[in-house]
């Protein structure tokens, strides 16, 4: 193909114009795909739900009902992941440095929580502890989960 | 480490843009997803991926499940570093710096 130069031609012989336009184009697919990743308003607090019962379960002090709960946990939260990611259509690289670091403080708030429950409501018998620690839970894990999925439309936007 | 500026006749094609542009931030993406982020029908969007297949820029998986066969594409290492240095070379041509020497169109449009 014939190269040209001169203003707003390239090397190429493509215009800036239309490298402009293939460049919004990029922008254009990028975003999409970002909004696509949206999960679902329900989603987070679904998890959040999850997390919550199973930590207000153990007010019950039910050993084998607490090994079916987080049983019961596991297969639903990696449900609901599988069907998210069936509904995006798209397999994608979730933990960055970043978002790592967010699911890490996650993960380190539940149990910082459960410790607490474990503390009140097994040293020292106070009531309702565990269920306390369970409705916490609930915005804990909303608010965690959004974050991360922020950070991944961000990335999925950027490129 | 930035990636050298490489006009990829194509990669450049719009909706080939389009799928590469995608391909690029995920891992895998199904072949239906595709379809409608680029709204065209299914045999458009057959063509290119063949085309970009051909070209060893993106690898198929297909998968049964509950009997039905689901088709995933992805770019390959090849794929990765063409659609990089396309994106670069537009950048470039968009802030008038021009491509390296010798990095003109590439051969084997289909």
């Amino acid at each position: 193909m014939e190269s040209h130069s001169g203003p707003g031609i390239g090397a190429t012989g493509m215009e800036t114009g239309e490298a402009a336009t293939a460049l919004a184009a990029i922008d254009a697919s990028r975003s999409w795909l970002a909004d696509r990743a949206i999960a679902p308003c329900w989603y987070h607090p679904a998890f959040g739900l999850f997390a919550g019962a199973v930590i207000a379960e153990a007010e019950t002090r039910s050993v084998m009902l607490s090994a079916w709960s987080v049983a019961v946990y596991t297969i639903a939260c990696g449900g609901l992941m599988w069907w998210n990611q069936q509904r995006v259509g798209v397999a994608v690289q979730y933990f960055d440095r970043r978002t790592r670091a967010v699911y890490a403080a996650h993960v380190l708030a539940l149990t910082g929580l459960i410790a607490a429950a474990c503390w009140l409501g097994l040293g020292r018998e106070v009531p309702g502890a565990f269920l306390a620690a369970g409705i916490l839970a609930v915005p804990l894990t909303v608010a965690f989960g959004r974050w991360t999925d922020r950070l991944l439309r961000v990335r999925l936007r950027a490129g | 480490m930035s990636t050298a500026a490489r006009f990829d006749e194509i990669v450049h094609a719009p909706n080939r843009l389009q799928v590469c542009a995608i391909l690029s931030a995920v891992d895998s993406a199904d072949f239906a997803t595709m379809r409608e982020a680029l709204r065209v029908a299914d045999s458009v969007l057959s063509k290119h991926i063949r085309v970009l297949h051909e070209a060893g820029y993106v690898d198929l998986h297909k998968a049964t499940w509950a009997g039905r066969v689901r088709t995933s594409v992805s770019l390959t290492p090849a794929g990765r570093t063409a659609y990089a240095g396309h994106v670069a070379a537009l950048q470039a041509i968009v802030s008038n710096e021009g491509l390296q020497p010798g990095a003109g169109l590439q051969a084997g449009q289909p």
